[in-house]
């Protein structure tokens, strides 16, 4: 074959035949981890589904207690944030180093916020007692089962919100090998695949958002 | 494919999409506002959160230009979720009223 008689690009491991199918595997590996992050995230979907249908009464009166507007705002800084690391994507596959290290650590920035503001809306349910299962001890809601939404609440926005600490270390690792020059326009397939994952941190909060806090 | 997958996509056509995204979540909290009597509101919230979903899929993690594989495994993720629903419902939904839930 032709291509072998190439010479291959340091970043090609040895048993791929060139650069383009090393990317595209990589990037199809990704895409069916996202598969398993959905199935994960699913099953706290369903549970949402089955107690909503279940008490759909207490799901309108619990969701008083959260903040639209706190809600709103983290939904706006996280697609923010999509927009920044897909524009750290296109730096890169330009060769603007620089500019892609601004736009990763914005995006760990927004990241930060949205992370800020979701532990001010836990610290006011905290304080007026509304904690996850057992230890519920809030009496504003009148329903006998008021501490499962937030039981599920907490699930949901606690599962989101360990994705966004775990996606903070990696974008503030791939700003560090972007800095210390490990890719390029030839190689950015970490960068790539980074943005993926982040993606879907924004699409799952997508989805969280109208489904928490916007019912009455 | 190689030519598909390393497409760099527009710097227009990424603040575009940014925009769009703003300005669907705008609406989706104005419409809330507004108060739609009840089956409605899920239904059109929800059919934001998917347009605003789509667009994310489609431009910002590229799948318009991808290898469409990958948009497969996407659907197929759906397809499995809506499965999982489905069977857990026709338990759920019609269960003998003397089982307690909790």
């Amino acid at each position: 074959m032709a291509e072998n008689a190439q010479v291959k690009a340091s970043h090609v491991q040895h048993h791929f035949a060139s650069s383009d199918q090393q990317f595209d595997s990589a990037k199809m590996g990704m895409w069916v981890f996202l598969f398993t992050e959905i199935a994960f995230f699913g099953g706290l979907f369903v549970a949402y589904i089955i107690y909503r249908t279940w008490n759909p009464e207490l799901f309108t009166l619990a969701a008083t207690q959260l903040s639209t507007p706190l809600g709103a705002t983290n939904t706006l800084v996280l697609i923010a944030s999509s927009l920044t690391v897909a524009m750290a994507i296109r730096a890169i596959q330009t060769d603007k180093k620089r500019q892609s290290i601004i736009l990763l650590l914005s995006t760990v920035g927004l990241a930060m916020v949205f992370m800020i503001i979701k532990a001010f809306e836990y610290a006011d349910k905290f304080a007026k007692g509304i904690a996850p299962g057992a230890y519920y001890t809030y009496e504003g809601i009148a329903h006998e089962s008021a501490s499962v939404f937030f039981s599920i609440y907490y699930m949901m926005t606690g599962l989101h919100a360990l994705h966004v600490v775990i996606g903070i270390g990696i974008l503030l690792w791939m700003a560090w090998k972007v800095h210390r020059n490990h890719f390029s326009s030839e190689y950015y397939t970490p960068v790539e695949i980074t943005g993926l994952y982040w993606h879907l941190v924004d699409i799952i909060w997508i989805f969280l958002f109208p489904l928490l806090y916007l019912i009455e | 494919m190689s030519s598909h997958s390393h497409h760099i996509i527009p710097f227009r056509t990424l603040v575009a999409t940014g925009i769009a995204l703003t300005i669907l979540t705008v609406l989706t909290v104005g419409v809330y506002y507004i108060q739609f009597p009840d089956p409605i509101n899920i239904i059109v919230a929800l059919s934001i959160a998917l347009v605003k979903a789509t667009l994310v899929g489609a431009i910002f993690m590229g799948l318009y230009w991808d290898n469409k594989f990958n948009t497969l495994i996407l659907l197929m993720a759906f397809l499995f979720f809506f499965v999982f629903v489905g069977i857990t419902l026709l338990d759920t939904l019609f269960r003998d009223p003397s089982i307690i839930i909790y």
